[in-house]
């Protein structure tokens, strides 16, 4: 079943059209891994899913039209990015990070604390870290922070740009598998962009090629990997 | 030690003064990093308002609480038509439209209630002197260790402290008070997570400037000469509050405010021959010189120290 689809989605900033008309799906329970290079128009994709720069084209989630609606609503919706760079609150503690994740739940501060507590006890180097300034985290904790966050709207959509940017080899494994716990688990559908595709291709359901803002080939890993072109540009080897 | 007494009690009650104002320049800051020229012209204006309603039979108290709203208005309407707008643009061209609405608003106060000094007779006033919300006549004091100490101070000092903890407690222990934190942390991250970060800036405009609209009325209770210049120095020295407090820590400008108004009476009471009342403005200069060269974050501003 369709979770989010995205018709002719153009975006940029200004007078600069980054993305030149799109089309792209995430079905219920996928992980959708979108390759490019830089200055594909990945980031500027995720950003244009999240609402937070003007976009264009037809936009579903979960059946309803978010095209016209601002971040908040997005959010409110289902779906959470996880920002390239991390993006967490540095100078908030780690728990006020996450409680910042939860901003747009009505359930109570009860429950949004028993939920810190669950990724406390999935993710034990915040926990032991809780009232530090997320600032002071290493890049991998802050990943980690910042997936967590994206986590605390409950979110059905997890959108994660590029998390492996300026981690070790490791530290990006265990946070793919973390990933691919995530959606196995708790039913959570992911559209990851990399520009780093070996390990992000093991685990895709599906996988879009994108290239200077138009989307040049899709279809499963399977599929994608044995196009020879496709793999020699992409995956190198 | 009776003299050390009053002028440490006097500076602490101006000093309140100062941390008023300089909390509204920190919540801007914090949030936009922004440094609002008019939140002295701001708060002078929520103060004619006060004085207005007054005229109009308004209760102290009531008045007061008028005022902040009108204050709260300004603040944010300030933000959602002027600096909304213009920092799109260019973050720069905040600050000098900022420094116009100093001009405008001092100029407004001017039109509507006359240029001289308040209450005028030759206005009209009904009320024999402007509006206080503490009691401010010469025989409203109390005695400690032989110095008379001013109801008022007294007062003003517990204002300062109580809007000082109800800030600390709204920024740390609210939704709000997260969110503000948040935009200020990180603006884009703070959208990704549903915040509305527009309503938030509105918000923390509105806020400060009805913090500083309180500032303003009492300092209209201080001072017996309510014009058009009332706030032009003390913004000055809540300038230097929060330079002292450091320009993003809430409970530096109430710290920074105190200890300047402090320093000043001090310095010119007790080095009255070259430094004198006069001079007590160079005070204020001194403190922001020595603060940039010494510790340009302030003593509680964070210097942004971030690992990647």
């Amino acid at each position: 079943m369709t979770l989010f689809s995205a018709r002719g989605l153009t975006a940029g900033y200004g007078p600069l059209k980054v993305l030149e008309g799109i089309d792209l799906e995430v079905n219920e329970g996928e992980i959708v891994v979108m390759l490019g290079a830089n200055g594909a128009g990945k980031t500027t994709t995720m950003r244009a899913i999240s609402g937070v720069i003007a976009r264009h084209g037809e936009i579903t989630f979960d059946g309803h039209n978010i095209q016209k609606v601002g971040p908040d609503a997005i959010v409110r919706a289902g779906i959470a990015q996880v920002p390239q760079g991390r993006g967490t609150f540095p100078e908030l503690s780690v728990e006020d990070n996450l409680r910042a994740g939860a901003y747009v739940r009505r359930d109570g501060s009860g429950a949004v604390q028993a939920d810190i507590d669950k990724w406390f006890e999935l993710f034990p180097r915040l926990a032991e870290r809780r009232s530090q300034r997320a600032g002071s985290l290493s890049g991998g904790e802050q990943q980690m922070l910042a997936i967590a966050r994206a986590l605390m709207s409950r979110p059905r959509l997890l959108l994660c740009d590029e998390p492996s940017m300026g981690l070790a080899p490791m530290i990006t494994q265990e946070l793919f598998q973390m990933i691919e716990r995530l959606n196995r688990d708790e039913g959570l559908s992911v559209l990851l962009v990399e520009q780093n595709a070996n390990l992000a291709m093991h685990m895709a359901s599906r996988v879009y090629l994108l290239e200077t803002g138009r989307i040049v080939a899709s279809g499963t890993a399977a599929e994608i990997g044995a196009d020879d072109t496709i793999r020699k540009a992409y995956l190198g080897f | 030690m009776a003299l050390f007494l009053q002028r440490l009690v006097d500076g602490l009650s101006e000093g309140s003064i100062y941390a008023l104002l300089a909390l509204g320049l920190v919540i801007i800051y914090r949030g936009t990093g922004h440094l609002n020229f008019a939140q002295g012209e701001m708060a002078l204006f929520s103060t004619y308002a006060v004085y207005q309603f007054g005229e109009w039979g308004v209760p102290i108290g009531l008045a007061v609480l008028m005022g902040m709203v009108v204050g709260f208005v300004l603040g944010a309407g300030t933000e959602v038509v002027l600096v909304r707008p213009i920092s799109r643009k260019s973050p720069f061209a905040v600050f000098i439209v900022t420094i116009g609405l100093f001009q405008f608003l001092n100029w407004l106060d001017g039109a509507l209630w006359g240029g001289q000094q308040l209450p005028s007779s030759a206005m009209g006033s009904t009320q024999g002197k402007f509006p206080s919300l503490f009691p401010n006549n010469p025989t409203d004091y109390f005695n400690v260790f032989g110095a008379a100490i001013k109801w008022q101070s007294f007062w003003m000092l517990v204002l300062v402290l109580v809007i000082g903890g109800g800030l600390y407690l709204m920024f740390n222990y609210t939704k709000l008070g997260l969110a503000m934190r948040a935009v200020a942390s990180n603006s884009e991250s703070s959208k990704l997570v549903g915040i509305r970060t527009g309503t938030v800036l509105m918000v923390s405009w509105g806020i400060a400037a009805a913090v500083g609209a309180l500032g303003g009325v009492v300092y209209a209770g201080l001072t017996t000469n309510v014009n058009q210049s009332l706030m032009f120095s003390v913004f000055i020295y809540a300038s230097a509050a929060a330079t002292l407090g450091g320009f993003d820590s809430p409970g530096g400008a109430v710290v920074g405010g105190l200890a300047i108004g402090v320093i000043q009476n001090l310095v010119a009471g007790y080095a009255d021959e070259w430094v004198g009342q006069q001079m007590k403005v160079g005070v204020a200069f001194l403190v922001i010189l020595a603060v940039l060269l010494l510790r340009p974050a302030g003593l509680f501003g964070t210097s942004k120290v971030e690992r990647v």
